[in-house]
C-alpha cells in the first residue's frame, strides 16, 4: 500500500467532500433529474471508466469521457447540472480502488471526475440553447468543454502528483496535456450522443455504444496478443542468452539502438515495430548452434566455424516463415548487410543496415570471453571508418547522433553487466581467439581491411 | 502504398469532401445526398471487417441502412447498383468470376435489405420510433443473412452460434445509428449527412481494431510455427515432426471435445515440445538418444517464461509416468494427447498404412500401459477418418 503525506490525505478527502457538497446542495435546489437517464448514463459510466484500454506506450484509453459529454449535454438542456455531477462522479469511481479498500484515491477521483464533469456543464449552460440545432456549433462546444473538462481534471491531478514526487504543478500538468486531445473525438461524438438522447430517447444509447465498445474489445485482445507475443519472442531470447552468458541482454540492447535509429530516420511505426522485432530475432538461428562451440575458447576449426556461421542463414529462414518480418528477413544475414551504394540506390530496404550497425554497435561495448569492452568513442570510430563500407554511412550518423542527443554512454566502464574472469581476457583490440574474431577475420578476407563484426 | 490503398484514400477524400461542402453549403438536395452516400458505399466496400474465423462483411452494409433512410426504392436501386459496379472495377478480387459473384452477392443482400425495411413499413403503416428501428434493424439483419447463407454453402459448414459475431453487431447498430442520425426519429433529432461523417468514425474504429488484431494473430502463429522449427533445422528432430504433431494433436483434441482456449495451448504446446533440446548442454544429434524428460523439462521451463504460454507448459510432463493409478490427475487430457500424438509420430516414421497400423499397437501395448486408453481410441479415430479422406494425409 502507497503511504500518504498527510496533505495528500487532506486534499483527497477535501475533493470527496467537496463533491459531495455540490450534490446535497444542488439536490436540495434543482431536485433529481429523469431517474431512466441517471441511471442509463451512470451505468455506462462506470462501465467505460473502469474498462480503460492500456496502450503499450503506458497511456490509458477510456472511452468514459464521452458518457460525461453526452451527460452534460443532455441534462443540461433538461435543466440539470446534477445529473453531470453525478455521471462524472460514476465515471471516476474505480473498482479496482474500492477492492483495494485504498478510500484516498476513491474519494479524490470520485470527487474529481464529478466536478470536472459539473464544471463543463456549468459553462455548457452558459451557451445559448439554439447551439443545439447546429452541429458545427456542437462540434465547437465539444472542443470547449473538454478544455474546461481537462483544466479542472488535469489541474487537481497534477496538484496531487507533484505533492507526491515533489516536482513542480506545470511541468506535471504539462506532460498530462497531450493525452488530452486524444479524448476530443470522444468528447464530440459524446455531444451528439447528448443531443440524439434529447430528441430521440434512450434507445439511441445502444446503438450509440455497442460499436465503441466493440472497437475497444477488440483493440484490447490486439493489445493483449501484442503482449504474448513479445512475450513469445522473449523466451527465444531468454533461451540464446542460457547458451551464450556474454550475450546477456544484447538483443534487447540490439533493438533499443535499433529504436533509435529508426527513429532518427523517421521510419513509420509500423517500421519501427517490424524493426523492433527483428533487431530481437537477428541472432535466433544461434539456437541450433552447439554450446560448446558458442563457448569455446580456443579457435575454431573450419567445419566448426562452418557450423557457427549456418546460424545466420538459419536466422534468415525463422524470418522469412513470418509474413510481417519477412521484409526484413536479410537483417540475419552478415554478407547482405555490407553495404553497397549500389544496392542502395535500389531502394532495398533499410532495416538489415540498421539492425547490422546496431549489432556491431553492442558487440563493440560489451565485454565478451575473448575480450573487453571498447569505449564508446573507440566503437564510434570504428563505424565512422567502415562507414560506406561495411556500414550503411546514413545509418551509422543516425546512430551517433541519436546516442549524442540523449548523453548516454555506453562501452568500457558502462556495462550494465559485470563480469568475473579466471583470466583477464585483453582490454583492447580485437583479441586473439574466439567466434567475434574468426568472423571479423572472415569478412576481412575479401576487402583487405580489418573490419569489426559482430557475432 | 498499394493500389487498393490508393483507391480507398481518394474515394475517402472525395465522399468526405462531398459531405463537407453538401453540409457547408446547406445544399443537401435529395440526389446530391445520394451521391454523397453512394460514395461512402463504394468506401464501405472497400473496407471489410474480418473478425477471426468469420466471414468478412463489408463496411457499406452500414451505409446501405442510411441510405434505406435517405433514398426512395427506385433511388435506392439505382445507386447500389451503381455503386457495385464501379466496385465491381476496383475491387482487388484475382478474377473476374469472384468479382461477378460478390457483384451479385451484394446486390441480393441490398434487395433483401430493402424488401425487409419495406415490407415493415407498409406492413405496419407507420414511421413511429418502434417500427423504424425494427425495420432497420432487420434490414441489417437481412444483409448479414444473405452473406450468411454464401458463406455457409462455400464452407459447407453451418455455425449460428453468437461467437465472433461482435464485427457484426457493431455494424448493424453503427448503420442504424447512421441511419436515425441522417434523419431522426419521429421528425425528431435529424443531422442529416452529418450523420455518416461523425457516427462512421467508430465503425472505422472497430475496423482498425480488426485488422490490427488480424495481423498480429498471423504473426504470433507464424512465430510459434518458426519457433517449432529451430530443433529441426538443428538437425535435433526429424523435419516436419513438430507440424505434424501439431495437426494430429488439434485434430485428436476436438474429437475429444476440448475447449477452444484448451485446443490454444495443446497447439502451441504441440509446436513447441522439442524447443527445450536446443537449450541443453550437449544436446545429440539425430538418431543418438536423448533422455525425453529432459527435453520436456527443458521445453516446459522455457514457455513458463511466457505468461500467456505458462498453461501450454503444463502439458508437457517432465516425467512419462505410466497411465493409470496415481497418474491419472497428474497428466490432463491434453497433456495426455500431446505425448500420444509425439509418440506415434516417431514410431510411424514411413507413415504408409502398415506402419501406421504398427504404432497404434506399438502404443497399446507399450511398456507398462503408459498411454490413456480414451486417447489412443481418439487416436485410432482420427486415423480412421484420415484414411476415408486420403487427400489428408
Amino acid at each position: 500500500m502507497i503511504k500518504y503525506p498527510l496533505r495528500v490525505t487532506i486534499l483527497c478527502v477535501g475533493v470527496g467532500l467537496i463533491a459531495l457538497g455540490c450534490f446535497i446542495a444542488l439536490a436540495i435546489v434543482e431536485g433529481f433529474p429523469d431517474l431512466v437517464a441517471i441511471a442509463v448514463l451512470s451505468a455506462l459510466a462506470l462501465y467505460a471508466g473502469n474498462r480503460a484500454v492500456d496502450f503499450p506506450d503506458g497511456t490509458k484509453f477510456s472511452a468514459g469521457f464521452m458518457i460525461e459529454a453526452a451527460a452534460v449535454v443532455a441534462f443540461t438542456a433538461a435543466g440539470s447540472l446534477l445529473g453531470s455531477l453525478i455521471v462524472g462522479m460514476f465515471c471516476g469511481l474505480s473498482i479496482a480502488n474500492l477492492r483495494d479498500r485504498d478510500w484516498r484515491r476513491v474519494s479524490f477521483n470520485v470527487g474529481n471526475f464529478g466536478l470536472a464533469t459539473l464544471a463543463a456543464a456549468v459553462v455548457f449552460a452558459l451557451f445559448p440553447s439554439s447551439w443545439m440545432n447546429s452541429p458545427p456549433l456542437l462540434i465547437a462546444a465539444a472542443i470547449l468543454l473538454t478544455a474546461v473538462f481537462f483544466v479542472v481534471n488535469d489541474g487537481l491531478v497534477a496538484v496531487v502528483l507533484s505533492m507526491m514526487t515533489g516536482e513542480p504543478v506545470a511541468s506535471t500538468a504539462r506532460e498530462m496535456a497531450s493525452s488530452t486531445f486524444q479524448s476530443l473525438p470522444f468528447a464530440i461524438l459524446g455531444v451528439f450522443l447528448g443531443r440524439l438522447y434529447l430528441d430521440v430517447g434512450v434507445v439511441i444509447v445502444p446503438l450509440f455504444v455497442v460499436p465503441i465498445f466493440v472497437a475497444r474489445e477488440i483493440f484490447a485482445s490486439y493489445v493483449a496478443l501484442k503482449r504474448s507475443h513479445d512475450d513469445t519472442v522473449r523466451i527465444l531470447i531468454g533461451a540464446l542468452e542460457t547458451k551464450d552468458k556474454y550475450t546477456a541482454g544484447h538483443a534487447e540492447r540490439v533493438a533499443m539502438f535499433a529504436n533509435y535509429i529508426g527513429l532518427e530516420l523517421g521510419l513509420a511505426p509500423k517500421r519501427l515495430e517490424r524493426l523492433r522485432l527483428a533487431a530481437l530475432m537477428h541472432d535466433v538461428g544461434k539456437l541450433v548452434v552447439p554450446n560448446h562451440l558458442l563457448n569455446k575458447p580456443g579457435r575454431l576449426t573450419e567445419a566448426e566455424f562452418a557450423q557457427v556461421r549456418l546460424h545466420e542463414s538459419v536466422s534468415a529462414e525463422i524470418l522469412t516463415r513470418i509474413d510481417f518480418l519477412a521484409p526484413v528477413a536479410p537483417s540475419a544475414l552478415s554478407e547482405y548487410t555490407r553495404f553497397s551504394p549500389v544496392a542502395d540506390e535500389k531502394g532495398q530496404p533499410i532495416e538489415p543496415h540498421i539492425v547490422a550497425v546496431a549489432d556491431a554497435f553492442d558487440a563493440m561495448t560489451s565485454t565478451r570471453s575473448y575480450r573487453k569492452a571498447l569505449s564508446q568513442s573507440t566503437a564510434f570510430r570504428e563505424l565512422r571508418e567502415n562507414a560506406g563500407k561495411q556500414f550503411h554511412p546514413r545509418v551509422v550518423d543516425a546512430l551517433i547522433v541519436a546516442i549524442e542527443i540523449r548523453h548516454e554512454e555506453y562501452g568500457a566502464g558502462h556495462e550494465a553487466q559485470v563480469h568475473d574472469f579466471a583470466v583477464e581476457p585483453p582490454a583492447a583490440g580485437l583479441g586473439s581467439a574466439g567466434l567475434g574474431d574468426l568472423l571479423a577475420e572472415e569478412s576481412g578476407r575479401d576487402s583487405d581491411s580489418p573490419e569489426v563484426t559482430a557475432t | 502504398m498499394s493500389q487498393i490503398q490508393r483507391t480507398i484514400a481518394t474515394a475517402s477524400v472525395i465522399t468526405v469532401g462531398l459531405a463537407c461542402f453538401a453540409v457547408g453549403t446547406g445544399l443537401a438536395s435529395t440526389t446530391f445526398t445520394i451521391a454523397v452516400l453512394a460514395a461512402a458505399m463504394l468506401v464501405g466496400e472497400l473496407l471489410e471487417l474480418r473478425p477471426p474465423e468469420r466471414a468478412a462483411v463489408p463496411l457499406s452494409y452500414a451505409v446501405v441502412l442510411m441510405l434505406l433512410r435517405a433514398a426512395s426504392p427506385g433511388e435506392f436501386l439505382v445507386a447500389v447498383i451503381a455503386v457495385e459496379l464501379g466496385a465491381f472495377v476496383l475491387r482487388p478480387a484475382p478474377n473476374v468470376a469472384t468479382r461477378a459473384e460478390l457483384f451479385a452477392q451484394r446486390i441480393i443482400a441490398a434487395a433483401v435489405a430493402l424488401g425487409l425495411y419495406q415490407l415493415v413499413i407498409s406492413v405496419a403503416d407507420s414511421q413511429s420510433k418502434q417500427i423504424v428501428l425494427g425495420a432497420l434493424a432487420l434490414a441489417g439483419i437481412g444483409e448479414l443473412l444473405v452473406d450468411e447463407v454464401v458463406f455457409s454453402l462455400q464452407t459447407r459448414r453451418l455455425d449460428l452460434s453468437w461467437r465472433g459475431r461482435s464485427g457484426e453487431l457493431a455494424l448493424v447498430t453503427s448503420g442504424m445509428l447512421m441511419a436515425v442520425g441522417y434523419a431522426g426519429l419521429e421528425g425528431k433529432g435529424g443531422i442529416g449527412l452529418w450523420a455518416l461523417l461523425l457516427f462512421s468514425v467508430p465503425l472505422l474504429a472497430a475496423w482498425y481494431s480488426f485488422e490490427r488484431l488480424a495481423v498480429i494473430r498471423r504473426t504470433y502463429t507464424q512465430t510459434l510455427q518458426a519457433l517449432s522449427i529451430v530443433p529441426e533445422l538443428g538437425g535435433l528432430v526429424r523435419e516436419g515432426h513438430a507440424e505434424r504433431v501439431a495437426v494430429l494433436a488439434l485434430e485428436m483434441g476436438r474429437d475429444l471435445s476440448l475447449d477452444p482456449r484448451e485446443l490454444e495451448y495443446l497447439e502451441a504446446a504441440s509446436l513447441l515440445h522439442h524447443l527445450g533440446h536446443v537449450c541443453l548442454d550437449d544436446p545429440s544429434v539425430l538418431g543418438r538418444p536423448v533422455d525425453p524428460s529432459e527435453v520436456a523439462q527443458a521445453s516446459a521451463a522455457m514457455l513458463r517464461q511466457a505468461q500467456f504460454l505458462a498453461p501450454a507448459a503444463e502439458l508437457l510432463s517432465p516425467d512419462p509416468l505410466p497411465f493409470g493409478g496415481g497418474s491419472r490427475s497428474q497428466t490432463s487430457v491434453s497433456g495426455q494427447v500431446l505425448r500420444v500424438a509425439s509418440a506415434f509420430d516417431e514410431l510411424s516414421e514411413g507413415g504408409d498404412a502398415r506402419s501406421l497400423d504398427g504404432a497404434v499397437e506399438v502404443l497399446y501395448s507399450g511398456p507398462g500401459y503408459v498411454y490413456d486408453p480414451r486417447v489412443l481410441a481418439a487416436l485410432e479415430r482420427v486415423l480412421e477418418r484420415r484414411s476415408l479422406v486420403p487427400a489428408a494425409l
